[in-house]
């Protein structure tokens, strides 16, 4: 049953020019039983190109030296002098602990606050619509912009933020919170949370319209308030749906540094320093690609950790 | 116009057989269902004659041409889905026309193609819209039109009426019925639906398992089922199955079962193999009456469900629940004794190991 | 009993649009208080008193803004590195896409996993050795370069959303057009991709929008004023001229109102494609 390339039962060319063209040629190969790999090689070319193969590189990198801006130390293999290094490293424990309290308390803000838009969105009052694209739309801006219009509003002299906060008798003076240790952590993580919540609502409001109506039908007859339903019904009924949705978030917020790059760059002191901002520096200030590359392969290993972990428990609950 | 004929078709995936080694012939004009519960394998193997899919060995001959490496495009076949697959996109008549503009039919000869299926359809006031904007049974003559178009060879209905409601399902098995007395074009259709596969076809293949249970014409699958599962498939309320013992007496047969004897008169099976053992004796519904004879079963009366033309009657016999099929008149006591009268003629016996049925096929 | 049953009813209603109208004013305040700030005159930004409503406006920061920076550079650079990470994604991702929607092929779950599991490798990992890799190839500080290690993070997103697509056509149209004629190739473009075309485009939009606000990769590999990205640009300014807020908030304003108003067009689709995503996934 095999389906060379020649067709035997198509229609042989009628002249010289429709046997040569490309169109006619990419149809018959269209027909073998290559076609579907075919059409994946484009694409699995780019992804091994741009990130398997870096990725790969990278992790080599990690047991070399490499300073760019040192040649005089050449790329000689150094084992695990970076990850002994790293050990050793206070900065680094500090960016892990930070890094802990940044995931975890960007998650908990950015799922409560996504779950009840979600609630209140999935209810298809009228108007809904569009105040479900307001709600949604800070995810789609750019960590810049959204990082500076938070900077604008917190600003220590001109902040508008500080200046209601004065007026309802919060504050007794404007105060400059990315300035001030104790809450410049906290204060990136209400913009985050402000940026990613709507991943949140996107994928709770996907799976609510999942779940059948009648189960919600079947509870108020048997008499369960609406907190019960949500406890015995919709929590349960999302639990896949948050757990994916978890997972992805926690790979971002542990990943990319951008918004605290771009809001604090880490300061003050090391209060807001995170590992993957710790890394990028490393690599974007000091030019010591192998020390960040180390970094980097540490957090590939505690998100593999963590989701596989998480998948787990996930499962096990569900049994 | 062609004939079909499949030759050991096979098709599995990985280890997992979804057909075994099926034989099948279709003369030339012929309407072949393949009639099946979901998963026997009928789709698949309407989907390798189309050539949608290949085997993993045998052949498909379509009048007299083996079509195994040829192309869906290239075996001058036309196929009806499940869900009509029309193309939203484009307007009826472009929908209808499509395979002839693939193959590049002038334009007028086209339009031509498609009136002429569109007024045999009646469909010609459609032919502007688009798919969304047409009914379940519009879709359907749509679906059907792009098929008659082409004047195939042959025509593959895949479970065509499944999606449409009960009465427009009635009317488009009588549309397609004249469809095919009309245009004497070979079919081969797969369905679940027993009445849709007695109505329509000349030869029904029963499927189950990746396996033919029967090949035979509709009367001969009701009348004489070659095994149970056959027997059990076809025919609403389904047959009743009394188990017992075969025994001569006298000169004829009887079947002992728990409340007594059956006494078998008329059989035209060969079962002297089973004289002394125990066999299963298929009774349709409909050969049993509420009246005395030779050949009866009594038992108590259990449930009574009037249909309006018919009243069925579900009797107790002897623990085995036996259901016939009484005038609209017969109206019986729940917990009454009652006899049946059994036409013996038309009872099947079958051998309870195997299933089959005894002495092999008529 | 009815009566208490719509009275709570009410009530849900009460609390749903206030949380809802709480949460959007919450979502748009700072991009209205940002683009109040770019109309606001220098005196009524820099002020003690908090000037709410303005009464003075002025297009003033955005004149600066596109007259005296590079500003103009940086949006037209980034239009073509969007550009072309949205033809490399179209170019290699469509047809991955339709590989995985349409045939039942050995390895193709674990393919698409490994599509997913790609978005696990930290950003800094891959940024290095492409830093490496792109210099001595002579892509470093290009738009090609550029779209091409947005790729790297664009591509999955874009192959598993429209394959979501993809999926939403039924198989019986292409088994339908084949025996129409039609060859596979014939039959994704004549029938498949014309259903799947808001599709397409929603995904294509969503990639845009990822690319055309993305920092790190920008940062990271570009050096110059030729292949600068505005995110960078702007906040290269911000650091080294003291960018006054009227500009920042004008450049902001500048570079989001693409954003939003592609978002607002076809957030339906797009939305539903994302979580069908990541539903699957």
């Amino acid at each position: 049953m095999s389906r060379s390339l020649n067709m035997p039962g198509s229609r042989p060319p009628r002249t010289i020019w429709e046997a040569i063209s490309p169109f006619r040629l990419i149809g018959e190969l269209s027909e073998t039983r290559y076609w579907m790999y075919l059409l994946l090689l484009p694409s699995a070319l780019l992804i091994t190109a741009v990130v398997l193969y870096p990725t790969v590189y990278g992790m080599q990198m990690s047991f070399r030296e490499m300073r760019l801006n040192r040649p005089d130390l050449g790329n000689d293999w150094v084992l695990f002098k970076h990850y002994v290094r790293m050990i050793n490293d206070p900065i680094f424990w500090v960016s892990l602990r930070n890094t802990a309290v940044w995931v975890t308390s960007s998650i908990v803000l950015e799922f409560l606050i996504g779950l009840i838009a979600a609630l209140a969105l999935n209810r298809d009052l009228p108007g809904t619509k569009l105040l479900a694209v307001l709600i949604l739309l800070p995810y789609f801006l750019p960590n810049v912009v959204a990082g500076h219009m938070w900077a604008l509003m917190l600003d220590p002299r001109m902040g508008v933020i500080n200046d209601l906060l004065l007026k309802v008798g919060l504050l007794t003076e404007y105060k400059a919170w990315f300035a001030d240790p104790t809450t410049a952590m906290a204060a990136a993580i209400i913009v985050e949370a402000w940026h990613s919540f709507p991943f949140f609502t996107l994928l709770i409001m996907a799976g609510l319209k999942g779940i059948p109506t009648d189960l919600y039908k079947a509870a108020n007859i048997d008499g369960a308030g609406a907190f019960a339903q949500l406890r015995l019904i919709t929590l349960p009924m999302l639990k896949t749906i948050i757990a994916a949705a978890v997972i992805l978030r926690v790979i971002g917020l542990v990943n990319s540094p951008d918004l605290l790059l771009i809001l604090t760059s880490g300061g003050p002191g090391r209060s807001t320093q995170v590992l993957s901002l710790y890394a990028f520096q490393m690599a974007y200030k000091d030019f010591n690609f192998g020390y960040a590359g180390a970094l980097s392969v540490v957090m590939f290993v505690f998100l593999m950790l963590f989701a596989w972990a998480y998948v787990r428990l996930s499962k096990v609950n569900q049994e | 116009m062609a004939t079909l004929s499949i030759k050991g078709v096979r098709k599995s995936y990985g280890s997992l057989e979804v057909l075994s080694n099926i034989d099948l012939e279709l003369e030339d004009g012929g309407f072949l269902v393949l009639l099946g519960p979901s998963g026997c394998g009928k789709s698949t193997l309407l989907s390798i004659i189309a050539g949608l899919e290949p085997s993993s060995g045998g052949d498909v001959v379509i009048g007299g041409r083996t079509v195994n490496d040829v192309h869906p495009k290239d075996r001058n076949i036309a196929m009806v889905f499940q869900s009509y697959a029309l193309y939203p996109t484009m307007s009826v008549q472009r929908n209808i026309g499509f395979g002839l503009e693939m193959r590049k039919v002038e334009t007028a000869a086209r339009e031509s193609a498609v009136a002429g299926a569109a007024e045999l359809l009646q469909i010609s006031h459609l032919l502007e819209r688009k798919p969304g904007q047409l009914s379940g049974g519009q879709r359907q003559r749509v679906a059907m039109g792009r098929a008659i178009v082409r004047q195939p060879d042959l025509f593959l209905f895949d479970e065509p009426l499944s999606n449409l409601d009960a009465k427009l399902r009635v009317e488009m098995r009588t549309e397609i019925k004249r469809l095919h007395d009309r245009l004497g074009t070979s079919v081969v259709y797969v369905t679940h639906d027993q009445v849709e596969a007695m109505t329509l076809g000349t030869k029904v293949a029963v499927m189950k398992g990746g396996v033919i249970q029967q090949l035979a014409d509709p009367q001969t699958i009701y009348e004489r089922p070659a095994n149970m599962f056959v027997a059990g498939f076809i025919g609403s309320p389904t047959m009743n199955f009394l188990e017992g013992t075969l025994v001569q007496d006298g000169g004829g047969l009887v079947l002992k079962h728990a409340a007594g004897a059956l006494v078998l008169t008329g059989i035209e099976q060969d079962v002297r193999s089973h004289i002394g053992r125990p066999v299963v004796a298929g009774i349709r519904p409909e050969t049993m009456s509420a009246a005395g004879g030779a050949s009866t079963l009594q038992g108590s009366v259990d449930v009574v469900e009037p249909t309006g033309p018919d009243t069925m009657v579900i009797v107790n016999v002897g623990g085995q629940m036996i259901t016939a099929r009484l005038g609209s008149r017969d109206r019986p006591k729940l917990g009454a004794e009652m006899t049946l009268a059994v036409d013996t003629a038309a009872v099947n016996l079958f051998d309870p190991e195997s299933g089959n049925r005894i002495g092999g096929d008529v | 009993m009815a009566q208490t049953r719509s009275g709570s009813k009410l009530l849900w209603d009460i609390l749903s649009y206030a949380i809802m109208i709480v949460l959007a004013i919450i979502c748009i305040g700072p991009i209205i208080w940002t683009f109040l700030t770019s109309i606001k005159v220098e005196e009524d930004i820099v002020t003690r008193d908090m000037v709410y409503f303005p009464t003075r406006f002025t297009f003033e920061s955005y004149v600066k803004l596109w007259n005296q920076s590079s500003y103009p550079v940086l949006v037209m650079n980034s239009l073509v590195v969007t550009s072309l990470t949205v033809l490399i994604c179209l170019l290699t991702g469509s047809i991955a896409a339709y590989s995985f929607s349409r045939f039942n092929f050995k390895g193709r779950t674990q393919l698409m996993l490994a599509y997913l599991v790609v978005r696990m490798f930290p950003a800094v990992l891959m940024i290095i050795p492409l830093f490496i890799v792109m210099r001595n190839i002579g892509l470093l500080d290009s738009t090609v370069g550029l779209a091409v290690a947005y790729t790297s993070f664009l591509l999955p997103l874009f192959v598993w959303m429209l394959k979501g697509f993809f999926d939403a056509a039924p198989k019986e149209l292409e088994s339908a057009a084949r025996i129409d004629g039609s060859t596979r190739i014939g039959a994704m473009f004549r029938i498949v991709i014309p259903i799947a075309r808001n599709g397409l485009v929603a995904t294509c939009v969503f990639v845009a929008i990822a690319a055309w606000n993305e920092y790190l990769f920008a940062l990271m590999l570009t050096t110059s004023q030729g292949s600068r990205t505005w995110p960078v640009g702007l906040q290269l300014m911000v650091g080294e001229f003291q960018l006054p807020w009227g500009m920042l908030a004008a450049g902001g304003m500048i570079s989001i109102l693409p954003v939003i108003i592609l978002f607002a067009i076809v957030q339906r689709v797009m939305v539903a494609g994302i979580t069908a995503g990541a539903v699957k996934g």
